[in-house]
């Protein structure tokens, strides 16, 4: 464990190295980055603005929802992005096999072997998004406000990266995986506002199928004393199993690896 | 009677010529639809991941008006929903660009093999983005039917108001190439494009009033519209179509997505002659 996590140290100083050699395009990558969320947060401030409110939600409190889920979403990115090109990356070119020559776990070689600086532009925003709505809202701030916010962040960014590990897996049969991942994926953006603006199917496949509410909407509800909020709780132990099942599938498919050529 | 000779065979020439234009035209249009459909993922995970997206907006907007009352900004809720629905649609043509095409050409030294082929460069780009407009309506085409049997997705039974939104589309269509034409020629100096294409996505998805109807912004953000071309191709063809905008105003839309068309294309091609020369191929 202490080996691995040594590891895992030396394979961010090589990135940052990496992405120190041009720090301009650096620079420029992460801004870009940012970018790409203003049209969201343009949108809910010229909407929400103008409205009461969005289920019942204001529009610091819906700013909230955004701002958590979009952290988890960027820091999932930046610990596991490489889940996304198994299939084009790997499998395809035939390098998968060097992965699994290597005296390391294969899942582990191929997280660590590129950390996405794009996704740090995003939690950042992200970031700015949440401390913006937290400072609007005047939250009763307690211990267990703090620890919750924390979890969650921690737990959010678990359920992404589980999301990308089982659908990385298909890359094992189909090859490229990016379409399957991108599906599952995509589903998050029904937690980007609160959830109780959807029909209950929505609410159970955000909740325990692909279970982003626990990013956004839960603890936002909890940290504003709403009524969902003592899901939060659930939110570390629904990630956990999360990454259990997609460990257990990585494995099942590591077994159905059949290398390139014939 | 030298006249009598050659006419007959420049005519001849002539035709050979227009038929050998088109055929080439053809091949690149059918390659470009052909490509599109190669890959089956490719085709239906775009068109659930579209679905899913609508989805959100239209209990977006559902939970707004619920809270707002009967009328935002002059839209009624149905209204909104029909804009939003087809806007989430439209704004695809500003994604399927070809910014990121244009940096993978110059990087692979391709660039140099598309320049010396005897069809016009910028014309041959024209033919694969129209080919990849049928695509795209062939492929979301499905989603009509679908929307409008779940939410009740209204459109209009006047024909001529389809034909006033086949025009305005088509036109939109050619300002976002040439818009993308100019940026794609930043990529002669930049190399790399990831940068260029997020910002002008970014911008597009706002500015094009994909995500919030133009209506429904400030004067000032929608004063700030007009100064870009996005919403050439996605709300200014949708207003056409629900009759945001009376079909009587029909020709002057078109005017002026014409003016957008004929400067974006006379830029485009001033752009390209001086970006040209920034050419390196493998070596210089």
């Amino acid at each position: 464990m202490a080996r691995y996590l040594k590891l895992y140290l030396w394979f961010w100083a090589q990135r940052l190295k990496v992405l120190l050699e041009y720090p301009g395009s650096t620079l420029i990558g992460l801004f870009c980055q940012i970018l790409t969320q203003i049209p969201g947060i343009l949108a809910i401030w010229v909407v929400i603005r103008q409205v009461p409110g969005l289920g019942g939600w204001n529009y610091n409190e819906v700013l909230l929802i955004y701002g958590l889920l979009t952290v988890s979403m960027g820091l999932s990115f930046v610990f596991g992005q490489n889940l996304w090109f198994i299939g084009n990356g790997y499998i395809r070119p035939g390098s998968f096999d060097r992965l699994l020559l290597k005296p390391i776990d294969p899942l582990f070689m191929l997280v660590v072997e590129y950390f996405s600086w794009s996704g740090m532009g995003d939690a950042l925003m992200g970031a700015v998004v949440t401390g913006k709505a937290l400072l609007a809202l005047n939250i009763m701030w307690s211990p267990l406000k703090v620890l919750a916010l924390l979890l969650s962040v921690g737990s959010g960014t678990a359920i992404f990266i589980a999301v990308f590990l089982i659908g990385s897996v298909s890359a094992f049969w189909i090859i490229n995986s990016i379409p399957v991942t991108a599906l599952f994926y995509m589903t998050h953006i029904f937690a980007r506002y609160p959830l109780s603006i959807y029909p209950r199917g929505v609410l159970l496949l955000v909740t325990w199928l692909l279970p982003y509410g626990f990013a956004s909407y839960y603890p936002a509800s909890y940290l504003l004393g709403k009524e969902a909020g003592t899901l939060v709780w659930a939110g570390p132990l629904v990630a956990a199993t999360l990454l259990f099942i997609g460990y257990r599938v990585w494995l099942f498919g590591l077994r159905h690896y059949a290398s390139t050529g014939s | 009677m030298n006249e009598v000779i050659t006419r007959p065979r420049t005519e001849a020439a002539l035709i050979r010529t227009v038929r050998r234009t088109v055929a080439a035209y053809s091949a690149i249009a059918s390659i470009s639809l052909k490509e599109a459909f190669a890959y089956t993922s490719r085709v239906w995970v775009p068109f659930v991941i579209q679905f899913i997206s609508i989805v959100v907006f239209i209990y977006f907007w559902r939970a707004v008006y619920a809270s707002s009352g009967s009328t935002l900004g002059g839209l009624s809720l149905r209204q909104t929903l029909n804009y939003v629905i087809l806007a989430q649609i439209l704004v695809q043509l500003w994604e399927a660009g070809y910014i990121g095409l244009f940096g993978y050409l110059l990087r692979q030294g391709q660039m140099g093999l598309e320049l010396v082929r005897p069809i016009d460069f910028q014309f041959q780009f024209y033919t694969r983005q129209l080919a990849l407009l049928l695509y795209f309506i062939l492929q979301r085409a499905l989603l009509i039917p679908v929307l409008w049997l779940f939410f009740g997705l209204q459109l209009p039974s006047n024909p001529w108001v389809w034909v006033a939104f086949g025009i305005s589309v088509l036109l939109g269509h050619a300002v976002v190439f040439f818009f993308e034409w100019c940026i794609a020629c930043l990529a002669f100096y930049t190399t790399e494009v990831g940068g260029l294409y997020q910002t002008r996505t970014a911008l597009a998805r706002f500015f094009s009033g994909s995500l919030v109807p133009l209506a429904l912004m400030p004067a000032w953000l929608q004063a700030l519209t007009g100064f870009f071309p996005f919403a050439q191709a996605v709300s200014v063809p949708i207003s056409l179509l629900i009759g945001i905008t009376p079909l009587t105003e029909a020709p002057r839309v078109w005017l002026i997505q014409l003016l957008w068309v004929v400067g974006l294309g006379v830029l485009s091609r001033l752009i390209f002659r001086v970006a040209i020369r920034k050419v390196t191929v493998q070596g210089g």
